[in-house]
């Protein structure tokens, strides 16, 4: 059972790696904060809902469709907005509060088009039988959403340690100012983050139907609070560190489950905190508060 | 202080006296008492987010955290002014336990802070502590049921309240917290003990927030954990003070009058389009007027109150 | 040799860390009422970190700083600033919402142990009296500068921290800076300065410390720094340090 939980706790926390990334990304290289980032991985559920109830689309193709759209989409959604925070003498707070504004927008919005019935797409979709791994046997569409994620995180990986355009972003990171200075367009290495960052929402969103069972116009501000634990545990503002930060609390949630169900939900938030306040940079972090 | 004695005079008064005597003119108490909630929960905001720059975006918590206080002192008997005391107990209490929180800066603290307070409604909400909270099952307070009573109480505070903000405005302490606000390392040369000066801050907001919440939960007297820590009163709060301004004594107020007002004008009847508009507003404003509507004045050199 | 008053300041042995790096390595020196003390040295070498040091900003890992015949190992800033010690930032830190005039009445009222300055005759003898009442965010640099200066005068201090503060400053309000610092000097104050700056140094300082790699390397006379073989080997040669 202990082993049992542990498996499923990694495959678990690798899809709460990819919930978080885009969410860890934006703040990397913004400095904002998306509050609206779980309703983008519920407009993703959504959008592979809609695929595949209507024209019977695989949620993998959906999943390729979405990362193209929903970069698409929010190129220009960057220029409408961000430049003009950014510019705001406490962008930061600010950004928190705009993007509730968009949550807001985004939850209305779908509840007019969805209604607010819970929606799910069959789990025999993403494979008819469990996947025995290492002895312990896991749900298919877990296996697939754990096999995407890691997808996701080598390829964001690879973008920003070994692409032009993501050395950069890499620069934009670690100081706007300077990235600014040395000739480097902010904006449009801003913008294409913000489209990745939305589109690795996205795609979260695709396989949230089959991890949280069925979704809602509602979910954003749960799965918001999932995502913000786990790149606060593992480090805001380092994408990469977001795997870590996804499999402590994957694993640590199955361990809450099976042995302490009652007070499972408790645990995001006090994981949350306690890392919080033990080392406010993260796990992996060395950004020191100094006053 | 006599800018703060006029303050005083022309803007608490009057806004208390208005909200005592307004029963007489207006049925709807229970609309009454949530727009004196707001502008109570707003200037309570105003003195954390307006005067030091943190954003509690689980103010709720402390809010949920006196409601139920106030019920479970009321359930087991107690005179609701003792029961009301006990809320603004429980508001300390849970002030000082996320006192360490104040060391986060910017967004850490916020979110540090609405995850506290989700912490907070999972543990009264739990079914395993019934038998103290009632759960996800909600309480009852008939006994001490007392609408009027209550909605006086909650005018008081909202009094209270706002002249905690003129005294923040207009005296030395507020000036403190206005530069460590600006900047905690040069406030702290300025000799500025800054974490005792923010620590104050914080619990001042926290105490206003747990005695809103304990007369919340002797008005309506019956209410479930989502109800007293909707994280919607959080972000009213927020909403309503940087709309109007934060830091100043008349921006929270006009934030709460006119938002809270077109929010019962159009929202009640179909709350996803209420949704949608206050989301598209709220995006306007921090775009377009970040310092809220107050800044029209302050950016011309006028000094608003 | 006239018998002096002990110094004001003494610092002994001074080290602070950060992580392997020995940013101050085992600094003393002392500082009498109303005295400058220069401190050059190239960048890196320790200087900013020992007004930071001790300025309370940042906790000293080993020595000794006596100020006023007390110990003062650790105090935070607000009670430094009680005690007579204040300062200046490399980089002004204004209140910027607040006005010129509230900057100052912020530390005339929470910092000053003694009785605090006239508010309007410090700024007008800095020439900031016709900005009083605008908010600090909209000044200048240098004005940002000078305001730095004249909240640290507002707790009336014994002991004035300057970190570079001619930085900057076009030569008339170098110039200006420089017989402000010596004023106040010659009514008692003593005044660490931080300086790139030679010409400001020469003018302001009756003694300097050449720093290097967290030490002193060289106590004395600007003039005679200026001869001195380590003097040289680290200015010209650049090999260590840095």
């Amino acid at each position: 059972m202990l082993y049992h939980a542990v498996l499923g706790g990694l495959v678990y926390g690798l899809y709460f790696t990819l919930v978080g990334l885009g969410l860890n990304l934006m703040f990397g290289v913004m400095r904002i904060v998306n509050l609206a980032h779980g309703d983008v991985i519920m407009l993703g559920a959504y959008a592979a809902w809609a695929l595949f109830t209507a024209w019977a689309v695989h949620p993998l193709l959906a999943a390729l469709a979405i990362l193209l759209a929903f970069t698409a989409i929010g190129i220009p959604v960057y220029y409408l907005i961000v430049p003009r925070l950014l510019r705001a003498r406490d962008a930061e707070m600010l950004s928190l509060i705009l993007f509730f504004g968009l949550q807001q927008i985004i939850e209305a919005a779908a509840t007019i088009a969805f209604g607010t019935t819970e929606r799910s797409i069959p789990g025999r979709v993403l494979g008819h039988h469990p996947v025995r791994i290492l002895g312990q046997v896991l749900p298919a569409a877990w296996v697939w959403a754990g096999a995407v994620s890691a997808v996701c995180v080598a390829a964001l990986y690879l973008y920003l340690y070994h692409s032009p355009p993501g050395m950069l972003t890499r620069a934009v990171m670690s100081n706007r100012e300077e990235a600014k200075a040395s000739g480097i367009d902010v904006d449009r290495v801003c913008s294409l983050a913000f489209g990745i960052a939305l589109a690795l929402a996205g795609i979260a969103g695709v396989f949230a139907p089959f991890m949280l069972g069925s979704v809602t116009p509602a979910i954003g501000p749960d799965l918001n609070i999932a995502a913000f634990a786990v790149i606060v545990i593992g480090t805001l503002g380092n994408p990469i560190g977001t795997v870590l930060g996804g499999i402590i609390y994957g694993v640590s949630l199955m361990l809450m489950q099976t042995f302490l169900s009652a007070w499972a939900n408790l645990l995001p938030n006090l994981l949350l905190i306690a890392v919080l306040l033990v080392r406010p940079s993260g796990l992996l972090g060395r950004r020191v508060r100094r006053a | 202080m006599g800018r703060g004695w006029r303050e005083l005079c022309l803007i608490v008064l009057p806004t208390v006296a208005i909200a005592a005597w307004a029963p007489n003119l207006y049925g709807n108490v229970l609309l009454l008492f949530n727009f004196v909630l707001y502008i109570t929960l707003a200037q309570g905001m105003n003195a954390i987010y307006g005067f030091t720059g943190y954003l509690p975006f689980g103010y709720v918590g402390f809010f949920g955290a006196g409601a139920y206080g106030f019920a479970i002192a009321a359930m087991a008997g107690v005179h609701p002014a003792a029961a009301l005391a006990v809320a603004g107990g429980a508001g300390i209490a849970l002030g000082l336990i996320l006192t360490p929180l104040l060391r986060l800066s910017g967004a850490y603290f916020a979110i540090a802070n609405l995850a506290a307070a989700q912490a907070v409604y999972q543990v009264v909400a739990n079914p395993a502590l019934a038998p103290i909270t009632k759960g996800p099952y909600g309480v009852s307070l008939s006994a001490v049921f007392a609408p009027r009573a209550s909605y006086l109480v909650a005018v008081a505070l909202m009094g209270a309240t706002m002249a905690a903000i003129v005294w923040l405005r207009n005296g030395r302490f507020g000036l403190a917290l206005m530069a460590l606000r600006d900047d905690p390392v040069s406030a702290a040369s300025a000799g500025v003990n800054i974490v005792r000066a923010r620590t104050i801050a914080w619990l001042l907001s926290a105490l206003v927030a747990s005695l809103a919440g304990g007369a919340f939960a002797w008005q309506i007297s019956v209410f479930y954990p989502e109800t007293a820590f909707d994280m919607s009163i959080s972000i009213f709060a927020i909403v309503f003070t940087l709309f109007g301004g934060a830091g100043t004594l008349l921006g929270p107020l006009i934030g709460v009058l006119l938002l809270y007002g077109v929010y019962n004008w159009i929202g009640i009847a179909v709350p996803q389009y209420f949704q949608l508009i206050y989301g598209a507003l709220i995006v306007v404003l921090v775009l377009f007027l970040p310092n809220g509507l107050v800044s029209l004045l302050t950016q011309r050199g006028i000094r608003v109150p | 040799m006239s018998p002096e008053p002990p110094p004001l300041l003494e610092v002994r042995d001074l080290v602070k860390r950060f992580g392997g790096f020995r940013a101050l390595d085992g600094l003393s020196l002392d500082l009498r009422a109303g005295e400058v003390l220069g401190l050059v040295g190239p960048n890196g070498s320790g200087k900013t970190t020992c007004i930071n040091t001790i300025g309370g900003l940042q906790r000293p890992d080993g020595g000794v700083v006596t100020y006023d015949g007390r110990r003062i190992p650790g105090l935070r800033p607000h009670r430094l600033s009680r005690l007579g010690i204040n300062r200046t930032y490399q980089s002004p830190r204004p209140f910027a919402s607040l006005t010129v005039r509230e900057n100052v009445l912020v530390a005339a009222t929470e910092g000053c142990g003694s009785t605090p300055p006239d508010l309007d005759t410090l700024l007008a003898s800095l020439g900031l009296a016709g900005q009083a009442a605008r908010p600090a965010g909209e000044l200048n640099s240098a004005e940002q500068k000078t305001l730095d200066l004249a909240r640290a005068l507002a707790t009336a201090p014994r002991l004035l921290l300057v970190d570079e503060l001619a930085a900057g400053l076009n030569p008339t309000e170098l110039l200006r800076m420089a017989e402000r610092l010596r004023a106040l000097a010659d009514r008692g104050m003593a005044i660490l300065v931080v300086e790139h700056l030679m010409g400001f140094i020469e003018r302001v300082t009756d003694r300097v410390i050449v720093m290097n790699a967290g030490r002193a390397i060289f106590g004395g006379r600007l003039a005679e720094a200026v001869r001195d073989g380590d003097v040289k080997r680290v200015f010209l040669g650049g090999a260590h340090g840095g």
